[in-house]
């Protein structure tokens, strides 16, 4: 059994004290010290995407990320963006274009369609394909994930 | 699972380093530790780079040099206004680095420092003649990039150094593109090229990456070429110089066959679109 | 993935292949080799450091000489694993020897080589050009161990 270390975090706007082991990834202290379960472990190389959460506004990949690290930082997840207006409209086209199926990937790709749309409010269906380059699906195809960035980002816009 | 220490000074980091044997300096992990996931490495420490005020920013000096702190993150370069002209090649590489969330994280030092043959930035640093700060136990010294890859995944760096900052010289105005060859956006490099055109437009200075350990520059040739660029022959004789210096890997991105082949037509293609942003200018 | 090559040096082939069949001196010129066990006539346990870039692995390898046609041809097999990696390493070897016009000796050599587990994510193509430089540099290690042919 590894030594836990003890860490301060700014999770979703709360501050947090968590025992994590040294060395820990945020990934691992989000899903196995603090039950937070949106971000999933696909590859834990920073290749699939499944991970992605915001460090100070910004999205990165939690498997990357050291959690020593994040103290000071202001760690933002799926679970803390219930009042986003953002979120909530790409949540409700991605499940009215069944851009949701067995769901592993959708936290990481609205993480990253919300940075997207924050940048460019207007996005042509190449650069959202683009920006959702680091997030791999395996289910849909993508198509139904880009139709409903496409089309949340036209109702946003109105 | 490694001890994380973060030092507050570059002398403080390279102490760390000496200290313990199976330490490993720490810049955006985004290499570093996707290994450490994967049981490739296992450092007993990992010194985190993250707190060292010299480690950041981009500065321009009094002569209007650039220098770049090795922490700087990929998206901060890609963005930086200061890196126009020859330099702008470099601001391309970086926006063109796996994507968006990478590019948050990953820095230049550390991508500079893990050399990884394909990687986006080296074949822009030697076409803009970067040189490397680097410190260690034994002080402080400067590489230019042209000395700096020495074999695969091998550098000028000893045991115990690390990368403070990449330093370039002024920009001129002169036009300088970056590109790159990979099976989907956001891959590595199945073959890039890094060219930036003479101020006067009469002669260029060219970079191949990923066809060998390191950048493949060939200075002799930019000289034959020079007062020829409007040649197509010339052209393809400058191109087959950097060929034959090419060692290119046999690997999944493409055959050793294809990349010698991709190296004139990335030359003569990325002639073609800076010298259209001439006639553009 | 099959990794080729071939030399020459100046001296007979009879003393090129003992010197091949000679464990330490096999162990002396194999770059990064940590040591050499002969367990019996054909069995040998060789522990090999390789490092590419920041990973430094450490092979435990059995290698077993399967047919042997003195002073012409060595067939082996290389079989083992990465200390910690959970990977595995197996090669199917041949060396022969040739005499050149002049009084030398020619050393052909191929290899089959699998690389499987977790240092198999690598890819191969950078195995390939780690394997050429070790050769290179096992050629240089081997010229010295001959000296100055007499």
């Amino acid at each position: 059994m590894s030594k836990k270390i003890l860490h301060s975090l700014n999770l979703n706007g709360e501050e947090v004290e968590v025992a994590t082991p040294a060395g820990a990834t945020l990934l691992e202290t989000m899903r196995e010290d603090l039950r937070i379960l949106s971000a999933k472990r696909g590859c834990n190389q920073g290749v699939c995407g499944a991970c992605t959460v915001l460090i100070d506004g910004k999205p990165v990949r939690a498997c990357l990320t050291l959690t020593a690290r994040c103290e000071g930082h202001a760690v933002q997840t799926m679970e803390g963006m219930g009042g986003d207006r953002v979120m909530a409209t790409l949540q409700r086209h991605m499940v009215e274009s069944g851009g949701v199926q067995c769901g592993f990937c959708t936290s990481g790709i609205l993480i990253s369609a919300r940075e997207l749309l924050e940048e460019d409010p207007a996005p042509s269906r190449a650069a959202v394909k683009t920006a959702l380059s680091g997030n791999i699906c395996r289910c849909t195809g993508y198509r139904t994930i880009v139709d409903a960035v496409c089309s949340a980002a036209e109702e946003l816009a109105q | 699972m490694s001890v994380v220490l973060s030092p507050g000074s570059v002398e403080d980091a390279v102490a760390m380093l000496a200290e313990h044997a199976e330490a490993m300096p720490l810049a955006g992990g985004a290499t570093l530790v996707a290994m450490r996931n994967a049981g490739l490495v296992e450092p007993t420490h990992l010194i985190n780079l993250d707190c060292i005020a010299e480690l950041r920013g981009i500065e321009r000096d009094t002569t209007g040099g650039i220098r770049i702190g090795a922490m700087t993150r990929h998206c901060d370069t890609a963005a930086c206004n200061d890196l126009t002209g020859s330099l702008l090649v470099l601001r391309r590489a970086a926006g063109m680095i796996a994507n968006r969330v990478v590019r948050n994280m990953g820095t230049m030092g550390g991508s500079v420092a893990n050399a990884d043959p394909a990687a986006d930035y080296l074949p822009a640093l030697a076409c803009c003649d970067a040189v490397l700060e680097v410190a260690g136990p034994e002080g402080r010294r400067k590489i230019s990039i042209h000395d700096y890859v020495q074999g695969w995944y091998e550098t000028a760096l000893e045991q115990g150094e690390i990368i403070t900052a990449i330093t370039l010289p002024a920009p001129v105005a002169a036009p300088s593109a970056y590109r790159k060859i990979a099976r989907v956006t956001g891959d590595y490099a199945t073959a890039s090229c890094a060219m930036a055109l003479d101020p006067d437009g009469k002669g260029l200075r060219a970079a191949i990456g990923a066809c060998g350990p390191g950048p493949l520059r060939d200075r002799d040739a930019e000289a034959v070429l020079r007062g020829r660029l409007d040649d197509p022959e010339a052209v393809l004789d400058f191109a087959a110089c950097l060929a034959a210096l090419a060692d290119p890997l046999d690997d999944v991105r493409g055959s050793a066959e294809y990349r010698l082949r991709l190296i004139p037509r990335l030359i003569t293609s990325v002639l073609s679109e800076i010298a259209l942003q001439t006639e553009v200018a | 993935m099959k990794i080729e090559g071939n030399f020459e040096v100046d001296h007979p082939r009879a003393e090129v292949w003992d010197k091949i069949r000679d464990p330490q001196v096999m162990g002396g010129c194999i770059p990064g080799c940590d040591s050499v066990e002969q367990v019996d006539d054909t069995s040998y346990r060789v522990k090999v450091s390789v490092k590419v870039g920041p990973i430094k692995a450490h092979f435990n390898l059995s290698v077993e000489v399967l047919e042997e046609d003195p002073p012409h041809t060595i067939v082996s097999r290389t079989s083992g694993e990465e200390g910690t990696r959970s990977s595995v390493v197996n090669s199917d070897n041949v060396v022969r020897l040739a005499e050149t016009g002049t009084g030398g000796t020619r050393v052909d050599y191929i290899a089959d080589v699998s690389v499987t587990g977790r240092l198999g994510k690598f890819g191969l193509g950078i195995f390939r050009k780690k394997a050429d430089q070790l050769a290179e540099q096992f050629v240089v290690n081997f010229r010295d161990r001959l000296g100055v042919a007499q």
